[in-house]
């Protein structure tokens, strides 16, 4: 993870800066720590990509979790109940 | 920007609930809890997918993927096929380097983030690959969205009938 090694690399396997700028640009809203990072140049491209990494397997994570979450609530769900008629007409 | 946000969201509740009834004619009633997960993870994959109007490579690659999973239900599978047919092609032209090895913490990660990207393996340009895991979040997010709201749905709820008890 250290820059000495990233520079040594093959230029082919770095993202340019001009790249990076501007995907920490656009995740900016996302991603609420690269957000403070706004007056650094430097972003280190190995960082930016990780925490990318991390949040969207953390919304696979969420999926997920919500998908048991509302497959449980609908298998408890009584036919008659307040619970069966406002998921119905949110979903008819 | 919140707007274009708003707009996502809609047309994945839009395309959820199609999804939803799709899978629901086509299923074997009554479900296991976990059936029933599967299904809805499904549905909701499918309609983030179709949500996405326009040709990204994860949107057609997660319909691919999703297509393997609606083998045996042959209503699922008829809408599915275009999609799938259309990936297709691309997936036999375009192959693992073998040779890969992770030199250096980039690569390394843009290989995990190619992995977490549906579609991902199959793109080689950077620039490419970025452009696409910003459209992915944008739509990754409005699902997460959408579902945890009908989620609560149960807390709101579950605290009327308490009340009426």
């Amino acid at each position: 993870m250290s820059n000495r090694r990233s520079r040594q690399s093959s230029r082919a396997s770095r993202i340019s800066d001009d790249q990076m700028i501007d995907l920490v640009g656009k995740l900016r809203q996302f991603l609420p720590e690269i957000r403070e990072r706004r007056r650094s140049e430097k972003v280190s491209a190995s960082k930016v990509l990780q925490e990318t990494c991390n949040y969207i397997r953390n919304l696979h994570r969420e999926v997920d979790n919500l998908s048991d979450r509302l497959s449980q609530l609908l298998d408890s769900v009584d036919e008659d109940s307040p619970e069966a008629a406002v998921i119905r007409s949110l979903l008819m | 920007m919140m707007s274009t946000y708003n707009m996502v969201k809609q047309e994945f509740i839009k395309k959820w609930i199609t999804t939803l009834h799709m899978l629901d004619c086509s299923v074997e009633h009554p479900l296991n809890v976990t059936e029933r997960k599967n299904a809805i993870k499904l549905s909701s994959d499918i309609a983030m997918a179709a949500a996405r109007s326009g040709s990204t490579v994860w949107s057609r690659a997660l319909i691919s993927r999703s297509g393997n999973k609606t083998a045996n239900k042959p209503v699922a599978r008829r809408i599915l096929k275009k999609a799938r047919n259309r990936l297709k092609n691309r997936c036999l032209t375009l192959r693992r380097n073998g040779n890969f090895t992770a030199k250096s913490g980039v690569r390394k990660r843009t290989e995990l983030l190619k992995s977490l990207v549906p579609g991902g393996e199959l793109i080689k340009n950077k620039d490419y690959l970025i452009r696409e895991t910003l459209d992915y979040i944008v739509y990754l997010r409005a699902q997460v969205d959408v579902m945890r709201t009908v989620a609560a749905v149960d807390s709101v709820t579950g605290n009327l009938t308490n009340d009426n008890k």
